[in-house]
């Protein structure tokens, strides 16, 4: 870490510091001015708008309004904006729908909740995202507004992030590399988590399952005029099994689940001076272990802490000053000597500058970040590898009419190894055509910065092959463009929307190949690919009637282009392609008692259509090129019952897999299940009165 | 609540650059430290044989003969490299397919020896082998005449446990040295694919071995991971003359 960063991060620090020690001088003297936080302004830059007359409540009997469009949401243009007026169009999952769902963590709710996403399994059975063609390395996963350190064969760990102190979760497909930078281009999924509202609220849940699958947890809320906490704990678990194949698969099937168990402590405190001014201050400490072999299990661990300041310094004017720090350790647990030892380590300290100015009805933001980024792993040449980078975007958004209204946005980015730099754009527009229809149509450019592991990687797989890392890589560019129609009406909506993504120099690993007089050991390198392109749309139908019944429909169609090599050579997929036709649906019906007591039944499912990749006929023979695998499709329904009771709780009992799906292979992007599961949940639920 | 807000922003101020907490993880030694009675053995090299001396408790070191030839049909119990399709991916190894074979020279071997070590299997020097179920030296009987009644397992022919060549193991070709190995002793270290990579599995009971000069000698293995993780690393417990 150069002199530079430190200095720089430091005087951040000592600027919250100050403004901390100022600020709490002023509370001192016995503040009894309004309590309202400086968020509730309009343009205030964070995710803390959800105290918004509009933002969804906790009560766990509270009915959802169906998303008629009145949420607001914040992270496509880094402004709060109503969803139905935001020019970029933005998909919300609110915490009713969470609670619906009955998700444990990030991957339960996109695959129930959102056709065109898939998690899938790699070769050593870790989580790969695809999201509309997009991988996982190329989706930005925020929490807050920052990023995560860490990757489990290019993904973020997905265990990270439980559903359990979640208050919604913003998505933003397409280029957003304007806003966010690197990795964005794919698009960005913001995770926003709670903050109380109440006196006190204490949560306690709990679900069980086959497998002994557990998950857990508490979480406990206060608030006072100024002061707000809140804290969570949860935990996970579930035993590893084996998993019964036919014969002859076509590719590479899963046999045996690890048992895999976390931890987590999650701590936010905010506090609220005054009616200009709210700090924020967060901590948490994560932990998985992963029993692959039972005397030596996996280890992840992430430590995370981070301050913000926002300052609403005029009428007309917002600053946040955030940082933020993450680091993600893996380790391997020798139980025999007993010793831990760590393999892996990323750190991630951004430091951001925010500024918001209104003019009349159009706003102005600006910005910059400043990231250090480490990372050690065993595997890299020369063990440890750093670099800096440093942005600056800018964007306006334009109310040109009641009807128009224009975002346009340009960011520069800078990063230290091998000084690359990028410059990308993005434009929205939004038209609405009557108060019920609007139509929005988008630019973005997106780009994906090499990670310090693909420059620099050098892992022997197992005598299989070396992969070695490139430090000659471009960034990987992608041309974004997107159209949205929506209609909302009474107790209906529908949406429909298309993409086109051009990727130039997509980052993947190539041919496995010898070295030049040496036939005795394979390399597979990582490379720029050629271009290629994703194309598709999605159509989304909701509906709520006076009889307590709602439904939505969601249906995707992706079309991901095989990708190529410079030389035009077909190359195997390191993942399996997004699936052409996707769907989910869901369809509640909810009765309230006399006493205000609600009985729920859910009906939600997805189906997923078949499959082709290309792959290598051997691995070992590139003579013999490549060869079309497909990969089945599947259904899988949910019915689920729960009843609560006011202010007390609810009980849940729910039938997984319904239908009794069972795969013939459990192949890589194959649902793991065994056929119908029952899962047992409760939650305590009770808060004090304002 | 100063106090709180003060102690959030030193620690986040004083966060290392390259990350906090180093202490709760563990440095390895460099080197395994074995006790009283007590055998490391790094067998990790999938083309070696390691072979122990139990009277001067010396290891040495022999390559597997690699073969050259064209791939023939071998006799009976022909010493090579039989090559052999598993199921790695599929129901496991115990479903496979041979594939190829080639004559190779004899195992080469020290004029004394009581076992061999390759990986996770082990040969005897003409011994049997019976598995207590004790899971402790200390409990072992006080002479070996209290196991003259057992059941002792001499070393078999095996053509599919000793992998030797993986250069084509993602699609589930590997090559074995056939050769004859004790299987009993051997199942001291289970290792099964899938999943990808190998699972193993340590089995602590003590093994009781009977030599043709009528000399017993009690061995049981610990551990099978070196201080940085490498497996087939072998700490074994011995007892020798028992």
């Amino acid at each position: 870490m150069t002199h530079s960063h430190i200095h720089m991060t430091r005087f951040c620090l000592a600027l919250c510091l100050t403004a901390t020690s100022l600020l709490h001088a002023i509370a001192d003297e016995g503040d009894n001015r309004s309590s309202k936080n400086a968020h509730r302004t309009d343009t205030a830059p964070t995710e803390d708008v959800v105290e918004a007359d509009t933002a969804p409540t906790e009560d766990v009997l509270e009915t959802d309004t169906i998303h008629l469009l009145n949420d607001i949401v914040v992270t496509g243009t880094r402004t709060p904006k109503l969803l139905k007026d935001t020019p970029v169009a933005t998909r919300l999952i609110t915490m009713a729908d969470i609670e619906k769902a009955d998700a444990t963590n990030v991957e339960d709710l996109m695959q129930e909740e959102m056709p065109g996403v898939e998690f899938s399994y790699t070769m050593n059975q870790k989580r790969h995202l695809n999201m509309n063609g997009f991988g996982g390395q190329s989706v930005l996963f925020l929490v807050d507004g920052e990023r995560l350190a860490g990757e489990t064969m290019d993904d973020v760990d997905f265990s990270r992030l439980d559903m359990s102190n979640v208050e919604r979760i913003e998505i933003v497909k397409g280029a957003a590399s304007a806003l966010y930078g690197s990795n964005a281009s794919g698009g960005v999924i913001n995770i926003i988590t709670k903050e109380s509202r109440e006196p006190w609220h204490v949560n306690l849940h709990s679900r069980f399952s086959r497998h002994n699958a557990l998950r857990s947890g508490g979480n406990l809320s206060v608030r006072g005029s100024h002061v707000a906490n809140s804290l969570s704990v949860n935990h996970t678990n579930v035993d590893g099994y084996k998993l019964s194949n036919g014969d002859n698969p076509s590719a590479q099937v899963v046999t045996t689940t690890f048992a895999d168990r976390t931890w987590s402590v999650k701590d936010k405190l905010t506090w609220s001076p005054s009616a200009a001014v709210k700090l924020t201050g967060r901590a948490g400490y994560y932990f998985r272990e992963i029993t692959r072999t039972a005397d030596s299990p996996e280890r992840y661990r992430d430590f995370s802490a981070g301050a913000r300041g926002l300052w609403r310094c005029g009428d007309n004017d917002n600053i946040e000053l955030a940082y933020a720090f993450d680091q993600y350790d893996k380790s391997d647990f020798y139980r025999i000597p007993n010793l831990d030892i760590r393999d892996y380590r990323n750190v991630q300290h951004t430091t951001r500058l925010l500024y918001n100015h209104t003019f009349g009805e159009d706003i102005l933001t600006a910005g910059a970040d400043f990231t250090y980024d480490y990372l050690l792993n065993t595997n890299l040449d020369g063990n440890s590898r750093s670099q800096e980078s440093g942005d600056a975007f800018v964007q306006y958004d334009w109310r040109i009419s009641p009807q128009w209204e224009l975002v346009g946005a340009l960011r520069y980015d800078y990063f230290s190894d091998n000084r690359e730099s990028s410059l990308t754009p993005k434009v929205n527009a939004r038209f609405k055509a009557t108060d019920d229809i609007s139509l929005r149509a988008s630019y973005g450019m997106g780009f994906r910065s090499p990670s310090l592991k693909e420059k620099y990687y050098n892992f022997d797989m197992a005598g299989i092959w070396i992969v070695l890392g490139n430090p000659n890589l471009r960034p990987e560019r992608s041309h974004n463009f997107n159209l949205s129609a929506e209609y909302a009406h009474g107790g209906y909506s529908v949406t429909i929307s298309s993409y086109y993504n051009k990727i130039d120099n997509k980052l993947a690993t190539g041919v496995p190949h010898y070295l030049q007089g040496d036939q005795t050991q394979l390399y597979l390198d990582y490379i720029n690919l050629d271009g290629y392109s994703v194309c598709g749309g999605e159509l989304s139908l909701q509906g709520q009637w006076d009889n307590g019944i709602k439904a939505r429909l969601g249906y995707a169609y992706c079309n991901e282009r095989f990708v190529r090599n410079k030389e035009g050579q077909n190359i195997n997929n390191q993942y399996i392609p997004a699936r052409k036709h996707s769907l989910t649906a869901r369809v509640d019906w909810e009765h309230r008692t006399m006493s205000d007591q609600m009985l729920r039944l859910s009906l939600n499912g997805r189906f997923a259509s078949g499959v082709e990749n290309i792959e290598y006929v051997d691995y070992y023979d590139m003579s013999q090129g490549t060869k079309r695998v497909s990969y089945p499709a599947y259904t899988l329904w949910k019915l689920s019952a729960s009843y609560a009771w006011p202010n007390i709780g609810r009980l849940t009992v729910a039938l997984d897999n319904v239908l009794n799906y069972k795969p013939q292979y459990y192949y890589f992007n194959s649902p793991i299940t065994e056929g119908t599961a029952l899962l047992v949940g409760f939650t305590i639920d009770i808060k004090g009165r304002k | 609540m100063r106090n709180t807000l003060m102690t959030l922003s030193l620690l986040l101020l004083f966060a290392s650059c390259h990350g906090i907490m180093d202490d709760i993880y563990d440095t390895p030694p460099a080197d395994v430290e074995t006790g009283e009675e007590q055998l490391y053995v790094d067998a990790s090299d999938w083309t070696l044989w390691h072979y122990i001396d139990l009277n001067t408790l010396s290891v040495s070191t022999y390559p597997i003969p690699m073969g050259e030839a064209e791939a023939t049909e071998p006799e009976a119990e022909q010493t090579g490299i039989y090559t052999y399709w598993y199921d790695v991916f599929g129901i496991g190894i115990s479903k496979r397919e041979r594939r190829s074979f080639v004559a190779t020279e004899s195992q080469p071997e020290p004029d004394s020896w009581h076992i061999a070590i390759h990986r996770n299997n082990v040969r005897t020097n003409g011994a049997a082998v019976h598995e207590t179920a004790l899971t402790s030296m200390d409990d072992l009987p006080e002479s070996s005449a209290a196991y003259a009644d057992a059941d002792f397992h001499e070393d078999s022919w095996n053509e599919t446990d000793v992998w030797t060549v993986q250069d084509k193991m993602l699609q589930g070709i590997i090559g074995n040295q056939g050769i004859k190995v004790n299987t009993t002793l051997s199942s001291w270290l289970d290792v099964q694919l899938p999943p990808f990579p190998p699972s193993f599995t340590l089995n602590n009971h003590v093994f009781i071995l009977r030599f043709n000069d009528g000399t017993y000698a009690a061995l049981q293995l610990v551990n099978y991971q070196s201080n940085k993780g490498v497996k087939c690393c072998l700490t074994i417990n011995y007892k020798y003359p028992y």
